[in-house]
């Protein structure tokens, strides 16, 4: 009889994580993001290999192209190819979404466990701070500080960042919360482990998953972000090929060149779409009540 | 009740103050040299030592602080670079736009967003959720810049029904100043040449800038009013005979409603950011466009007046949010 137990609680996550992707395999629509999101990370990572063209050299003579066979996408105000810069800002784009959310979630979760754990006014302190920067419009307090830090793309990035370290740091908490009265940290403090150790060995493992799960929820978020940021200004600086800084200077040309603001756009919205659409999906999955 | 309006302000204060001390320590390592930037390339040393004691930035960074904090609490918030004024005479100046813009976006999200969460709701699974997954999805996934542009092309650019610039013609008067809402004032004073033109101009705007909301609002309905079909109170009312829209609303809606305002308080926040994109892409005399212009300038008072005032606005509509549940459900006391 033990042993039986001992299986079947052994093979318990395995059966979990497949009903999982069963349940999300299930869910048409989060196929289709999933696709979408897929396609266009790997036409970023090949990019070189998809087009002839280089996303920065000037071609003066080929100004204003419509679509064609030779540009797909046609072509800027200086000759470049729209649809190759399409595909390197890409590495932009994404890229910095990720890097961004995953240093929020990195520090959220330090900050996080740390709160959590020691509980009292560290505690109240942070989480005072936390609710300060919650209760603040996301885009305008990011727009703030990529202002006051100086606009570059670094910066947007620093600036998303920063934005959402909250929602990390809370949700990291309340499960520290719980796990702090568990069996196996109780044992590890009669042992007299060193605090954060203890954090470190024994909280942040077990505090991981909706930290990870959030963040996937929130790449899209920081995608449409930064390309805010770069339409605004405040993002990547032209001539680098991110797709709101393309935007911001090809929108003046809407009414005449059409395909010009037009692509990026729609690359913003099919990665953001993409994203929301994995994202519901998750949801779904995991909080059955939403989905009913 | 009480107790919690007192908390509130309390956290008011704390995001003021919060909002502009981190802004300020940033902008400490800003590169650009506003001195410069106000004195105009030309300038000698001795302009610029000038200029930079006039606007205070040759004090230690902790005296800059403590100056701005007095001043904002004699309402004083610095005066622009870019325009020479005060800032809180220009916030004044620009902020009935912004308000105009914002509200009728809301309203557009809230009459079309509602019904369409609970249709969504009452045909589950049937292409009418579908379709209303989609929008919503798309919603939250278009940037407010791409939806404006797109508005533009079609209904400027094609078809040509509406401007796609400023509040109001150039040829017609605005109406008498009353609010500084146009819509409301040219009512006010009976201008029917300056309300159609001021409507025309303030309809492709709003609308795009409800969308996010829109969004936002028709999922949380949908997901508030599958809940309640399935209470008991729900079937026993239907098992009482009663159907239509009056069992939907005065049954569904209405205890629907209390997250789902809760998430319209959260989504001011959205639609405030979204403000600042759909009034530089309309050209909208508002808040939003005066910051971005100023953003160019490095103008810092202007953006932190700017920072400052949305925050307070921001932290009183979610107190207003908070206060409403007291109003939808008696049950809540304290």
């Amino acid at each position: 009889m033990e042993v039986q137990t001992q299986t079947e609680v052994q093979q318990a996550p395995f059966v979990k994580r497949s009903a999982l992707l069963y349940k999300l395999k299930k869910n048409k629509l989060t196929m289709v993001g999933a696709v979408i999101l897929g396609v266009i990370i790997l036409a970023a990572l090949f990019a070189p290999l998809l087009t002839p063209y280089n996303p920065n050299v000037i071609d003066a003579a080929n100004k204003f192209q419509g679509p064609s066979w030779a540009h797909w996408f046609g072509t800027d105000e200086v000759g470049r190819d729209i649809f190759t810069r399409i595909l390197y800002g890409a590495r932009l784009s994404l890229g910095l979404a990720i890097v961004a959310i995953v240093i929020a979630a990195i520090v959220g979760l330090m900050i996080g466990t740390v709160s959590g754990y020691f509980g009292g006014y560290i505690d109240q302190i942070i989480m005072r701070t936390m609710d300060m920067i919650l209760a603040f419009p996301t885009l305008i307090l990011a727009m703030a500080l990529a202002a006051a830090l100086g606009p570059s793309i670094q910066n947007a990035m620093i600036a998303i960042a920063f934005v959402k370290i909250p929602v990390y740091v809370r949700l990291a908490r309340s499960e520290t919360l719980s796990l702090r009265e568990s069996l196996f940290v109780k044992s590890a403090q009669t042992f007299g482990i060193h605090p954060f150790r203890i954090i470190r060995k024994h909280i942040m493992p077990n505090s991981v998953s909706p930290v990870i799960i959030q963040g996937t929820l929130d790449v899209g978020d920081a995608i449409l972000l930064i390309a805010t940021l770069g339409f605004l200004g405040l993002g990547a600086q032209p001539p680098a090929p991110e797709w709101g800084a393309m935007i911001s200077i090809g929108w003046k040309y809407l009414l005449d060149f059409w395909w010009y603001p037009t692509f990026p756009c729609l690359f913003l919205f099919l990665s953001a779409g993409a994203l929301n659409l994995m994202g519901d999906g998750i949801r779904d999955v995991l909080d059955p009540r939403s989905s009913r | 009740m009480t107790k919690m309006i007192f908390k509130r302000l309390l956290l008011l204060v704390f995001v003021v103050f919060g909002v502009t001390l981190i802004t300020f320590i940033l902008s400490n390592i800003i590169p650009g040299d506003p001195a410069s930037m106000m004195a105009g390339q030309r300038a000698n040393q001795e302009t610029l030592e000038q200029v930079r004691e006039q606007l205070g930035l040759d004090q230690p960074i902790l005296t800059q602080y403590a100056n701005y904090m007095q001043g904002l609490l004699t309402g004083d918030l610095g005066t622009s670079i870019r325009t020479q004024k005060p800032v809180l005479d220009d916030l004044i100046i620009f902020f009935p736009a912004t308000l105009e813009l914002a509200i009728l976006a809301f309203f557009i999200a809230i009459i079309i967003g509602i019904p369409l969460g609970i249709l969504a709701a009452v045909k589950k699974n049937t292409f009418w959720d579908h379709a209303s997954r989609i929008f919503t999805i798309s919603g939250i996934s278009t940037p407010v810049f791409w939806s404006g542009l797109l508005v533009i092309f079609i209904f400027y650019g094609v078809l040509g029904w509406f401007p796609a610039n400023g509040r109001i013609e150039m040829q017609v008067n605005p109406p008498t100043h009353v609010t500084g809402l146009y819509l409301l004032d040219s009512l006010l004073s009976g201008d029917w040449v300056a309300f159609q033109s001021s409507l025309r101009h303030i309809l492709l705007p709003a609308i795009v800038l409800s969308f996010a909301q829109l969004a936002i609002i028709t999922r949380q309905v949908r997901a508030s009013m599958l809940e309640v079909l399935e209470k008991e109170y729900f079937r026993t009312a239907i098992a009482n005979g009663i159907n239509g829209p009056y069992l939907l609303i005065k049954y569904g809606l209405r205890n629907a409603l209390i997250p789902t305002i809760t998430v319209i308080g959260v989504s001011f926040g959205a639609l405030l950011g979204g403000a600042v994109v759909t009034e530089t892409v309309f050209g909208w005399p508002g808040m939003g466009k005066y910051v971005v212009d100023s953003i160019a300038y490095l103008d810092f008072p202007a953006m932190m007046g700017f920072t400052v005032f949305i925050s307070i606005g921001y932290v009183l509509i979610n107190l207003i949010v908070d206060l409403s549940y007291y109003v939808l459900n008696p049950q809540i006391k304290e």
